[in-house]
């Protein structure tokens, strides 16, 4: 049996006549890096703030290193969160900031704090304000606070907002070296699917408070991988056509588009082969999605654009 | 809760307004001194028709200076502020997204940052007293220290008054989710504009009945304060004020609690 270390039953969230998150239902395994993908106001930071402890659910329920939601509260401790923007303390430093969530947690290990300021690139800040500190720098802050309590499970909310391109792969080197040497299990949302792509290992697409899909990298590289796509007349027949032609590296979407992964050169074969059998190729082409063109096809968002 | 009440102090030793405030503190309790030293060296002298009446003190005691410091809506806005602002910060910044989701239980927070609060208006209390006090003994010609025991006991007793009045300032500010809140509120009550609603509720009761056994005024508790004989009152009196700040403080900080408790973090 799977070890999961978040899990969500058709966790819902309404303000009024508002779905914010509507059913949500998603698992994390140990050790995943998993991306929340969405627009602004597709509901991440509201899912984000429920599993955080920060709102109650409307409906549903989740588990968090497999306890129900009533004794999660006893494991809260376990979870580092930065939701929205990081929550600091301005006329302070910023060794004095991550001191007072240090007290919080019982801890008093100043060498340690040290240490993860110095982790994201804040080590020699001194006794600077962190209201002087830059947008980026705020971020990098919120993220050391919420590392500060040893957590199993991260759960970040636009991290990289505001970050300038050296700070993005700055913070994008620590989440994977937090994955990978502390065996962090991540949650991490934002609307840039193509910064997530080079983190995440698995991936869920949140829009209008529902996870429209679900899918791990692999899968995301192979979706935007070269491919030819085809639309026959009888797919369930089409499928045991290529089979004969021996394709094995193919998917066959909504029982009506068939997407093959090799032989790429040999579309005219394929049809050839298809119309022996009877089969009419209503349509055909070879594809090479951008990952941004992909994400807003599955949202829709790019039908707005054209509107737009 | 140990840790959140260390995390909160941390945050209030840290905080510049803090600092600000024990400096308007120490600035009152001089003023509060100045006032005194005014009354003894320069009685007002009224006239009213051909009587003179002197406004003024033959001499000063202990007493006599707790209720110049305490007994006074100049302070209460002090406090109030520092109180105000104290429970304010972390919403405002939105710090307590930091934390809340970690505790266990969420009133534990308003419970120790209501306590840091009233650690941090103990201090400012003693600061502000302690240097009233001491330049009324050393600078005021006719100072009499008094009873100690009825120093105490009217600090004692103002002291718990005050205690009240952060949790109902830190109710409003809970409440408001502003410092704006809590700051108005205090403002109604030390300028009394709450008094002269208090007074004309009473007018209406005494319209209605006759001898009243019990006016509005009775049960609202800036008047209980500002009108409270600490020096004098029996047991009787002391019982029911006791109560009545017990009883503001339990509510204001019961409805305070179940406020964070169910309200989602914004």
């Amino acid at each position: 049996m799977e070890e999961y270390i978040l899990e969500t039953d058709n966790i819902t969230k309404k303000y009024g006549a508002i779905i914010a998150v509507d059913h949500v239902s998603i698992h994390l395994k140990r050790g995943e890096i998993y991306g929340l993908i969405g627009r602004n106001g597709a509901g991440k930071t509201t899912l984000l703030k429920m599993l955080a402890g920060l709102a109650k659910p409307t409906e549903g329920s989740y588990r968090i290193f497999g306890e129900s939601e009533k004794k999660t509260a006893k494991l809260r401790d376990r979870i580092g969160v930065l939701v929205e923007s990081p929550g600091l303390i301005p006329n302070i430093s910023a060794m004095e900031n991550m001191k007072l969530q240090a007290l919080m947690l019982g801890m008093n290990d100043e060498a340690f704090l040290l240490e993860l300021l110095h982790d994201v690139g804040l080590g020699n800040t001194g006794k600077l304000a962190v209201r002087k500190f830059s947008m980026g720098m705020k971020q990098r802050l919120g993220i050391a606070i919420a590392l500060v309590g040893h957590p199993d499970l991260l759960l970040l909310d636009e991290p990289i907002n505001g970050l300038d391109p050296q700070g993005i792969v700055e913070i994008r080197e620590l989440i994977e070296r937090l994955s990978k040497e502390r065996h962090i299990t991540i949650m991490i949302s934002s609307h840039i699917l193509e910064e997530l792509s080079k983190i995440a290992t698995r991936y869920g697409i949140i829009h209008h408070g529902q996870i429209i899909d679900e899918f791990t990298h692999q899968e995301l590289l192979r979706r935007c991988s070269e491919r030819i796509e085809l639309r026959p007349s009888d797919a369930t027949r089409a499928v045991t056509v290529i089979e004969g032609m021996g394709i094995r590296d193919f998917k066959v979407l909504d029982n009506s588009i068939i997407q093959i992964f090799e032989r790429l050169d040999d579309s005219g074969e394929i049809v050839l082969e298809l119309a022996k059998n009877n089969i009419k190729t209503l349509n055909i082409a070879v594809k090479n999605e951008a990952l941004e063109d992909y994400y807003l096809s599955i949202t829709g968002g790019a039908d707005v654009a054209r509107r737009a | 809760m140990f840790n959140l009440i260390k995390m909160n102090l941390y945050r209030m030793t840290h905080a510049v307004s803090t600092w600000v405030i024990a400096i308007v503190t120490v600035l009152y309790a001089f003023l509060q001194f100045g006032a005194l030293k005014l009354m003894m060296d320069d009685p007002l002298h009224m006239f009213d028709g051909g009587a003179v009446s002197i406004l003024g003190m033959d001499n000063v005691t202990g007493v006599d200076t707790v209720t110049n410091f305490l007994q006074n809506s100049n302070v209460l806005i002090i406090f109030a502020v520092f109180v105000v602002i104290f429970a304010n910060a972390e919403q405002k910044c939105g710090f307590d997204k930091n934390i809340i989701g970690i505790t266990q239980h969420r009133w534990k927070h308003t419970v120790a940052r209501w306590l840091s609060a009233v650690i941090g208006v103990t201090a400012l209390i003693l600061l502000g007293y302690g240097i009233m006090f001491g330049l009324s003994a050393l600078f005021i010609n006719h100072f009499t220290l008094g009873s100690v025991a009825a120093i105490a006991r009217s600090f004692g007793l103002m002291y718990m008054g005050m205690v009240a009045f952060s949790a109902v300032f830190f109710f409003f500010t809970t409440l408001f989710k502003s410092s704006a809140g809590g700051i108005v509120a205090s403002l109604v009550i030390s300028l009394g504009i709450l008094n002269l609603i208090e007074k004309l509720l009473d007018l209406l009761t005494k319209k209605f009945i006759s001898n009243p056994r019990f006016l509005p005024s009775d049960f609202f508790f800036d008047n209980a304060y500002m009108t409270f004989d600490h020096a004098g009152a029996g047991t009787k009196a002391i019982l029911g004020f006791v109560a009545i700040c017990a009883v503001y403080a339990i509510i204001s900080m019961g409805a305070s609690m179940l406020l964070q408790q169910r309200r989602d973090v914004k």
